[in-house]
């Protein structure tokens, strides 16, 4: 059966961080814009998102005086990201 | 990366794969501990050796030069981790077994030491107990674990001190402290999350 994929993660930049995030067990937000090759502002936005549906924790602290933003994914995260898998591979298996 | 509204079934899959090969590929080790203490042990392994066939000097003390080598170590892993932006799950491991290694080469070191006549294979034991405790607690964050690892290494030194059958004691709190408690905090998680999943 069919179900409909996560509004949350269907999006080009949210399935990113996420997919960056399900490999490692943290990073920094530096590292997901480097990979993601998104802007600052709208990294924020996505991530903030992410953040608010408990996909994601997002840690702030101050490395040499500088403001560090850590992100990892939440089991919550993980438990979505693996059901957004399995509804693809459903989805495709029927367009096959 | 643009945001776009519409996204592709297919463009969902090939985002996936192109992010988790990223992550994949970015893994680096620049090599220098393993330099620092391969360098280290082989000059100190050699000069002892050396020095039961010629007179060389200070040969009873080249063996606390591995201990001044943690001081560049503890530098150099506070480098790396700066410039390191991201921690994969191998890396917390890989971290544990370190620590945990390092911790228990120190405690064997005081347990052979001449201090301790006959070192007692309880000592060992709860040194060992220490290693993987710890290592599993500090791969997955599990804090229960941590202190329990930590607590073997507390009753170790403690069975220094202590005579033989006391260690059985010993053991009996490290038991508990390292895998009992751990473990009934890790049944109940498992069959709450079983419950709510079912």
């Amino acid at each position: 059966m069919f179900k409909e994929l996560d509004p949350i993660l269907h999006s080009q930049l949210r399935l990113a961080i996420m997919s960056l995030l399900i490999g490692v067990k943290e990073a920094e937000f530096t590292f997901i814009k480097e990979k993601t090759k998104a802007t600052a502002g709208n990294l924020s936005v996505q991530v903030q998102k992410l953040k608010d549906s408990g996909y994601i924790e997002v840690t702030k602290q101050f490395k040499d005086n500088y403001p560090l933003t850590t992100c990892k994914i939440t089991n919550k995260g993980i438990e979505a990201f693996e059901a957004y898998v399995k509804n693809l591979q459903t989805y495709l298996q029927i367009q096959k | 990366m643009p945001q776009k509204q519409e996204l592709s079934e297919q463009e969902s899959l090939r985002i996936i794969s192109e992010m988790i090969l990223k992550a994949r590929n970015e893994f680096y080790e620049t090599g220098v501990s393993a330099l620092l203490w391969g360098s280290i042990i082989t000059f100190c392994s050699i000069y002892s050796f050396a020095s039961f066939y010629y007179p060389l000097p200070l040969h009873n003390y080249v063996w606390f030069l591995p201990l001044f080598a943690i001081i560049p170590q503890i530098i150099i892993s506070i480098n790396e981790s700066k410039n390191r932006k991201f921690k994969t799950h191998v890396d917390a491991a890989m971290g544990g077994i370190w620590i945990s290694f390092g911790i228990a080469i120190l405690l064997v070191s005081l347990l052979y030491s001449s201090k301790f006549n006959i070192p007692s294979i309880g000592t060992l034991f709860l040194i060992l107990y220490g290693i993987p405790t710890f290592t599993t607690g500090f791969a997955r964050s599990f804090m229960p674990m941590i202190i329990g690892g930590i607590a073997c290494w507390i009753l170790a030194i403690i069975s220094m001190y202590v005579s033989f059958p006391a260690t059985f004691l010993l053991t009996a709190i490290a038991a508990i402290v390292a895998w009992l408690i751990p473990g009934f905090i890790l049944r109940r998680t498992y069959l709450t999350f079983k419950n709510k999943h079912v």
